[in-house]
């Protein structure tokens, strides 16, 4: 039962080849096989978004997929984005306005936003509180998180004009 | 938690997965999207012996016109929907209904067929798939055949598709430019199972709606359309007076079930607000 | 966790009683179950598989029989383990009383359901249960055509 079976991707840029059991999942894949520690682990239900990493452009729940099914595919964390500058003004956003504290959402939040950013750049405040319910924090209350992601949105739609 | 271990089989061909599901029967389960599957197995609360991952199946995927319907294949996933131009025009209840669910790292990876062949009490997919006359195509051992949505679903997480099939997909008539709809739904934190919703769709020639759909979810153990008020409504010239009428008649005919949020009185009067405000929404377009 | 309810079923009071201490008939009307023993008159011990939804849980249970009335009523106590799954727990009573055409059976149920089962199923464990009943007393009607049979052919009242 179970062999493990061998795998090959690209995670922040790097082909990793490896020999994985099927029941393992992304995110413990990433975090204690490549020392990722970036995405975190908070429900493994899918429900907390801390584990929220990239595949194929798109964000997902590293919980509720797992490591065999990345295989030929293109994986970014939060570690990888900060290191192509693909999050920076995001980043800056968030320190500005006090969006992070003890960090535990920070990873998802940002790519969740990321992705909101880029697909729905019109988004109102309406539309980005619901976007962010799928990430959870304990600690800021949300409002600064908020308020990053708008400036972004904002300055975004000022150079467009 | 972490799953039990289990073996792990990317399938190739709708006949290859057919043949797997016929010799592990209960044993195997099919993965798509995996975001139900994924989670209860993370709970331990189901224990297969194999994921057969169907991802790669091609029958399965894509969104196009066949002759008079939209084809919408079980594999397309709920961002796709929320995405697709030719949804937009030919169901757009669909799209309105997207983003309803769950949350967006979520819907880039859990799909159509998934939700319609779970049949989730609180699902949006399966109400959905009955207010736009969808029939789904399934395919067994024994050949494929079709079911009307209406007929598609049976009981509490019980479905007609029988154990040794496959959804393929949906066909979906196409909407004209005098269909009008409203999605709605009820939740207490946007993302969360509906607490009650509503899809509702109708032919709308000035204040007249006919071929009426009000199908409620999350109010009972399957989706369950509101026929007295439909027929109420159907081909009548819509006032306040009417649509009175169809929401104590949606009232007194859909026996509604408690659940852990709230009773099944609770349940009735939201029926009759959402028919409310679905009804006024469509009359105003 | 509360399911109370009754059940009309076209067999008389005796063959209904008779089905309901029979541990092969609760074996094919349980649904999913997987094994029944008699341990004692009072005491049943079974292995059932509970198949709802995405759910697999494979329950260890155990059933205790007190208070009991022939051919009229009796109270269950029960207790499952689902291993990693979660735990149930819950009393019931059991009255059969004659109704046109067969039995009545009235029922009422308090349970409990712990762990993870509890947890995340705890939005459907009613609809649940009340299927699982619907369920069983569908499969046990159909087991009880044979006994019927069996005790008008033995003559017994």
């Amino acid at each position: 039962m179970n062999p493990k079976i061998p795998i090959e991707m690209i995670v922040n840029g790097n082909r990793v080849q490896a020999e994985i059991e099927p029941r393992r999942h992304l995110v413990d894949f990433l975090r204690e096989d490549l020392g990722l520690k970036g995405p975190h682990l908070g429900c493994e239900q899918g429900a907390c978004g801390a584990c929220t990493v990239r595949v194929n452009g798109q964000i997902v729940r590293g919980c509720l997929y797992l490591a065999v099914q990345a295989n030929g595919k293109v994986v970014d964390t939060v570690e990888g984005l900060t290191a192509q500058g693909a999050l920076t003004e995001l980043q800056d956003a968030f320190m500005r306005r006090n969006a992070m504290q003890c960090g535990f959402c920070s990873s998802g939040m940002l790519l969740a936003a990321a992705e909101l950013i880029e697909q729905q750049p019109q988004a109102t405040r309406a539309e980005v509180r619901e976007w962010i319910s799928g990430n959870y924090c304990r600690c800021t209350g949300y409002h600064s998180i908020v308020d990053a992601i708008m400036d972004i949105l904002e300055a975004q739609r000022e150079q467009t004009e | 938690m972490k799953a039990a271990a289990f073996d792990y089989i990317k399938a190739q061909s709708v006949p290859e997965v057919l043949a797997l599901m016929s010799e592990h029967g209960d044993d195997a389960r099919l993965m798509a999207g995996g975001q139900t599957l994924l989670a209860t197995l993370n709970m331990r609360l189901s224990e297969p012996q194999l994921l057969i991952d169907i991802t790669e199946l091609t029958e399965l995927k894509g969104i196009e016109i066949i002759g008079e319907h939209l084809w919408v294949g079980a594999l397309v996933t709920h961002t796709e929907i929320e995405n697709a131009a030719l949804v937009k025009k030919y169901a757009p209840i669909l799209c309105a209904a997207a983003p309803h669910i769950a949350h967006r790292a979520i819907r880039n990876l859990g799909t159509w067929g998934g939700s319609l062949v779970y049949g989730d009490p609180a699902a949006e997919w399966p109400a959905c798939s009955i207010a736009v006359n969808a029939t789904m195509v399934v395919r067994g051992l024994q050949g494929e055949r079709r079911i009307l949505a209406s007929d598609f679903f049976v009981d509490l997480y019980t479905t007609a598709l029988a154990p040794d099939e496959i959804l393929m997909g949906t066909e979906i008539p196409l909407a004209n430019a005098k269909q009008v709809f409203s999605f709605q739904e009820l939740a207490r934190r946007h993302g969360d199972y509906a607490v009650a919703g509503l899809a509702a769709v109708a032919k709308k020639t000035g204040q007249v709606f006919s071929d009426c759909h009000f199908v409620f979810f999350s109010v009972a153990t399957t989706p369950v359309a509101a026929v007295q008020a439909q027929s109420l409504v159907n081909d009548q010239a819509v006032n306040a007076e009417l649509i009175a009428a169809a929401v104590a008649a949606a009232r007194a005919e859909i026996e509604t079930m408690e659940d852990i949020t709230n009773s099944a009185a609770a349940k009735s009067h939201l029926v009759g607000v959402l028919l409310e405000r679905a009804l006024k929404k469509m009359l105003a377009e | 966790m509360e399911l109370n309810g009754e059940q009309f079923i076209a067999a008389s009071v005796p063959v209904v009683w008779r089905g309901l201490n029979d541990i092969a008939v609760l074996g094919k009307a349980i649904p999913g179950c997987e094994s029944i023993e008699r341990i004692s008159p009072e005491e049943v011990h079974a292995k059932v598989m509970f198949k709802i939804g995405p759910v697999r849980a494979r329950f260890a249970g155990k059933l205790l029989l007190s208070e009991v009335v022939e051919e009229k009523s009796c109270a269950l106590a029960f207790e499952g383990s689902g291993g990693a799954a979660g735990f149930a727990k819950g009393r019931s009573r059991v009255e059969l009383s004659n109704a046109e055409g067969g039995t009545l059976v009235s029922f009422t149920t308090e349970a409990s359901i712990g762990g993870k089962l509890g947890q995340i199923g705890g939005r459907l464990i009613s609809a649940s249960a009340k299927k699982i009943a619907d369920d069983f007393f569908q499969a046990f009607a159909k087991e009880l055509n044979p006994l019927a049979n069996e005790i008008t052919d033995g003559g017994v009242a």
